[in-house]
């Protein structure tokens, strides 16, 4: 039995062929598998052959009439693959198209197929640019031939190759067989007889004897060989999903923006932010960083200072007069909460060209921004260039708007739809002896009279309960108020404080003290809180949130003081809603049925960050568009797990150099007044530190290190392949410093 | 013994493993490395081996590569390399100085088209450029042979009335990359067939100069002796060939391999895989009832004269097929044994496969028809078959 596969070089074919062989060999047969050598060369097209034989093998020659043939690129098949083949000879192709479509195309012939590309690039067998799927097909060929499994679980053994066995098995399950379509009569083929002896003696002439040219040096590259031919795969410019992108709970195209900053200015960076925020200066401030957890230089040389870079770009552009996609027919959409949630669905709304009210309660905008971040992190200045970009856009805003349930219900008629957006209204009580006494005041109230009426006083000892956001906000404006000692006491560790760590450190920065592990048990004091009575604690096994649990103990303590502030975390307010409403799924339901009410937000997620915020504003005035009939897609966040890895990124190419730090004002000097503790950064070269994970920068690398030189510069800077010439080696794409390319079959 | 499923440069390398580690008890295994396709896998697995008392060196040149086994041959060390082509034309110098040295170095050779141009495929032509150095000579013809074959080479170099370094051709990439189950013989079985080496004249802390200038009168007794040793190698090689067969149960292959040639009118003398495909084409041409046979020339130094001639007693017409060319001659063999054949004989040289060409049985069937139909024998022709 002569078995013939045709393949490319790189896709393994004499290995395929060796595996046959050993198959055979356990069958008790004699065997011998040898490649066609020399033409081996990445892409070109080469032969293996498979002998198999009862008696010893004594024919030394190629396999000119096989029984079987496997074809592992389907481009090779044709005469010069299929000469040869017996009559009802077998034929096994490597492509996803059925054997009966085969079947037709080669009468004749009984074809099998099965895509083994599939198969070998999804157990990740190959390199890491080509997929190499010998050791597939040779699964399937064994179910073709009745190979027992035992015996070819045994041969990839013997040839060390056991790790691709679950691909042949998948392979030796899945592939299928045509029946074979009767050949038209033809006229049977004369095989060329060998060409007739001749002597080597010259005959003789009176020319001069020809020399046979031995040089084929040819001018420029122009050659009749169309190497493309060869090709299996093919290298494509492909836009990657860059791991910040993945992060970035807002949806802001993060590599996007980094690279326009880096290469065409801030104006072309705030176009790309626009289209997903409309409060690039405000997150360019309080964002706590997503993009910069995932960022693949983060455990390289520190995460790109993305935060920085989008505040530079605020700081430095124009408001970016986001692309409008005006819809033919404009809806009335009514926001209520100027929040971070309801900024962002109200700026969705109206580039569409939406009516839009904006409802607020209190006499400014910007809700939590406004009442919840201390000037010194958000100035005034800030929020107030970010609102203009939303206004500009024609959204009409009502403020000092205190809606109740009869509101609520009046604009649910008035409007084809509303959006709620009022975050979290509700301050988390402590219910512990003493709670009622003057001095004890909720943190967001503390915040809230703070930052809408200057001249507030804070003095003596402040104690500040909680570890989260608005807890280091109160203890640093208790400190800008005139508290003479401000102490954080905090019932987990530092690692487990759910404040961003940058706020952590400028606390402690301007002196603020902490007491981890500490729980309050009682307030003390007669009418006016004088003391805190704390008790030890220890930290149990994980619970839901997964920290660990803390477990107070008998241990106390007591610490005098005069003022606390509660920052124990928020819940929201339902009171709004009338009676008979529900909120379910993010929509308000009446016995049932669905309303026109979407909630969003921290009032619907309860994720508890601007950013997040954002991103959720935007889904769901998306989703309210959807539900008045709009015809639009819904808004999802990309996977994590589809993020460019750090094993993708090909480091070697970029030097170590640390992330650019933010100007920030001395400590001392900065607690006597809200004025804005950073100034940004120096400069936006930070933003040439990204590597751009995912997309490509038309660096050149691939250009360089093709071998084939087929890759091109266009006029427009971008890159062209040659698909006449290119052999689909992969080398551009394992060269790639940013995993900016892909093959395609 | 166990069956193995491997290429016949995995053999070749296998061979010289076992060969290396039997001389453990003696002065241990030295060999100098140098990389050419279609060698490259013989040395590359002879690298990974651990090989007690072994020196496996690899150096920048195939000259080198000799260079490093003339000194270990010289230290008493058993000693082997590999190469191939042009890598053999570039060892040249060292080749000669190996023969002549008499020191019992076993080289495998892959056989290769010389360049240029470039051509990687089998052609006898760079071993036969060697013929006259002093070395004993042989062609495989199956993978079998690469294990067999190498383990006669280094008995019979190495056997005290001998002394001479030994060659084993192999057809590039026909053999040379080809699997096939081959018998691997235990080292328990190798060290009973190769003894330690004892080299009588091997470098001692007695300083001496070796190769130094010799006159006439010298050079005349040390040409002397060395064709004497190579005559004595057909004695040797018959021993040799005995004690394989008590030790691993099978013989190997004699100097020259006859296949039906009792009742032939007709010859094909060819040298290594050819030799397969023309005894596929000689039982081809007797169903078609031509009293055709073969003879396969194992040996080729020393030349196996008397074997050859008394072979081809009685034929009457022979085809010598050589691949290779010595140009203003013809094929080397062919020189070499045309005047082998009974006197009045009809011998006709034919060249197939230079440079690597398939040789397929229906070509050799068509050089049988055409020799019977020759009145006489003409100069040599060269048949294509790519």
């Amino acid at each position: 039995m002569e078995i013939r596969i045709h393949g490319r070089g790189g896709q393994g074919g004499v290995t395929c062929a060796k595996i046959l062989a050993a198959a055979y060999a356990r069958m008790g047969k004699s065997v011998q598998a040898f490649g066609d050598y020399a033409a081996e060369r990445s892409g070109a097209p080469i032969r293996a052959y498979t002998r198999v034989s009862d008696a010893p093998i004594t024919n030394r020659n190629k396999v000119y009439h096989p029984d079987h043939l496997l074809v592992l690129d389907p481009a090779l098949l044709g005469e010069a693959s299929l000469a040869g083949l017996a009559e009802g000879g077998s034929l096994l192709i490597n492509s996803p198209d059925p054997p009966e479509r085969f079947a037709e195309r080669f009468p004749g012939t009984r074809p099998a197929s099965l895509d083994c590309t599939a198969i070998a690039r999804r157990h990740g067998i190959g390199t890491r640019s080509v997929v190499i799927v010998n050791t597939t097909i040779a699964g399937a060929f064994a179910r073709t031939q009745g190979i027992p499994l035992e015996v070819l679980e045994g041969a990839y053994e013997d040839l060390g190759l056991a790790g691709d066995l679950p691909a042949a098995l998948e392979a030796y399950a899945a592939v299928r067989i045509a029946e074979p379509r009767p050949r038209a009569a033809v006229a049977g083929a004369v095989a060329s007889p060998p060409p007739a002896p001749r002597t080597v003696a010259p005959a003789a002439s009176t020319a001069p004897p020809p020399v046979l040219a031995l040089t084929a040096h040819t001018e420029g590259p122009e050659t009749g060989l169309k190497t493309g031919d060869w090709r299996s795969q093919l290298p494509r410019f492909v836009r990657n999903l860059a791991p910040c992108n993945a992060w970035c709970p807002a949806g802001i195209d993060v590599v996007g923006f980094v690279q326009a900053l880096a290469r065409e200015g801030p104006e072309a960076a705030a176009g790309i932010l626009a289209e997903a925020t409309p409060l690039a200066s405000v997150c360019g401030r309080v964002c706590p960083g997503f993009c910069m957890l995932g960022c693949n230089r983060r455990d390289y040389d520190g995460a790109v200072n993305v935060r920085g870079l989008e505040r530079w770009v605020a700081d430095h552009a124009p408001i970016a007069r986001a692309a409008e996609q005006p819809t033919a027919q404009p809806r009335r959409l009514a926001v209520v909460g100027s929040g971070p949630a309801g900024l962002s669905a109200a700026y969705a709304l109206a580039r569409q060209g939406h009516r839009t009210e904006l409802f607020e309660g209190e006499s400014v905008l910007g809700g939590v921004l406004r009442t919840g971040i201390p000037g010194y992190r958000l100035p005034d200045a800030a929020l107030e260039r970010d609102l203009q970009g939303i206004l500009d856009l024609g959204v009409e805003a009502h403020t000092g708007a205190f809606l109740g349930q009869a509101d609520l219900e009046r604009l649910s008629q008035d409007f084809d739809a509303v959006i709620l957006a009022t975050g979290l209204q509700q301050a988390r009580d402590l219910d512990i002896p003493g709670s009622e006494l003057a001095g004890v005041e909720q943190g967001i109230a503390f915040l809230h009279r703070s930052n809408l009426e200057p001249g507030a006083r804070l003095t003596g000892h402040v104690v500040v309960l909680g570890g989260g956001n608005t807890a280091m906000d109160c203890a640093r404006s208790a400190l800008r108020f005139g508290a003479d000692r401000v102490t954080v006491a905090y019932r987990r560790g530092r690692s487990e404080m759910p404040a961003i760590r940058e706020e952590i450190e400028e606390a402690m920065e301007e002196g603020v003290t902490f007491r981890f592990l500490q729980a309050p048990v009682a307030f003390v004091g007669e009418d006016r809180v004088t003391g805190l009575e704390l008790a030890e604690v220890e930290l149990g096994p994980p619970d839901d949130s997964g920290r660990r649990r803390p477990l107070v103990t008998e241990r106390r303590s007591r610490i005098a003081c005069d003022h606390v502030l509660l920052a124990l975390g928020q819940s929201p307010d339902l009171a709004l809603l009338p009676e008979d409403w529900k909120l379910q799924d993010g929509r308000a339901f009446r016995s049932g049925e669905a309303l026109n009410v979407f909630a969003s937000g921290d009032l619907s997620t309860g994720a508890g960050t601007v950013t997040h915020a954002i991103g959720d504003g935007r889904r769901v005035a998306r989703q309210a568009l959807i539900a008045l009939g709009e015809a639009l897609e819904p808004l999802t966040r990309p996977d994590r797990a589809d993020a460019v890895p750090r094993e993708r990124i090909r480091f070697d190419y970029f030097a170590r150099r640390s992330p650019a730090q933010l100007r920030q004002a001395a400590p001392a000097e900065r607690i006597g007044g809200f004025d804005e503790v950073s100034q940004g950064l120096p400069d936006a070269s930070e933003a040439e530190r990204c590597l751009s994970c995912g997309s490509c920068t038309y660096c050149d690398t691939c250009l360089i290190y093709c071998p084939e030189g087929i890759i091109h510069r266009e006029p427009d800077g971008t890159y062209a392949i040659d698909a006449e010439y290119c052999k689909g080696c992969g080398i551009c794409l394992s060269v790639c410093p940013r995993c900016g390319l892909e093959m395609v079959t | 013994m166990s069956t193995q499923l491997m290429t016949a440069n995995h053999a070749a390398g296998l061979a010289a493993t076992l060969a290396g580690r039997a001389n453990r008890r003696g002065r241990g295994f030295g060999s100098g490395v140098y990389p050419i396709t279609p060698q490259t896998e013989c040395i590359e697995f002879l690298c990974k081996q651990d090989i007690e008392k072994g020196h496996v060196v690899r150096v920048e040149s195939e000259h080198s590569a000799m260079a490093v086994c003339i000194g270990f041959s010289m230290a008493g060390l058993r000693a082997y390399t590999a190469s191939s082509s042009n890598g053999l034309a570039y060892m040249t110098e060292n080749v000669f100085a190996a023969g002549f040295y008499r020191l019992p170095i076993v080289m495998m050779a892959v056989n290769r088209t010389m360049g240029p141009p470039w051509n990687i495929w089998v052609d006898h032509g760079d071993t036969l450029m060697l013929r006259d150095a002093g070395w004993i000579q042989l062609y495989c013809e199956d993978n079998q042979d690469l294990m067999d074959l190498s383990l006669m080479c280094f008995r019979v170099a190495e056997d005290p009335r001998i002394l001479v370094p030994a060659m084993l051709g192999q057809d590039a990439f026909v053999l040379s990359h080809t699997i096939m189950q081959i018998e691997v013989p235990d080292q328990a079985q190798v060290d009973r067939f190769l003894p330690p080496l004892d080299l009588p004249h091997r470098l001692t802390d007695q300083p001496r100069t070796v190769g130094g200038l010799d006159f006439p009168h010298e050079i005349e007794q040390h040409r002397e002796h060395h064709a004497a040793a190579m005559n004595r190698v057909f004695e040797v090689y018959a021993e040799a060939q005995d004690a394989f067969e008590a030790v691993f149960g099978r013989r190997p292959a004699d100097p020259v391999v006859p296949y039906r040639l009792d009742d032939a009118e007709l010859a094909l003398v060819s040298m290594g895989t050819t030799a397969s495909t023309a005894r596929a084409a000689v039982d081809e041409a007797r169903r078609k009832g031509i009293r055709a046979g073969s003879l396969r020339v194992n040996l080729f130094r020393p030349f196996p004269e008397r074997q050859l001639a008394a072979q081809l007693a009685g034929i009457e017409r022979v085809a010598i097929l050589d691949r290779d060319l010595s140009p203003g001659m013809g094929g080397i063999l062919w020189g070499e044994s045309r005047a082998l054949a009974p006197r009045d004989a009809l011998v006709q040289n034919y060249m197939l496969g230079l440079g690597g060409g398939d040789v397929r049985p229906e070509h050799l069937v068509a050089v049988i028809d055409d020799l019977a139909g020759l009145e006489r024998a003409g100069a040599p022709i060269i048949q294509e078959v790519a």
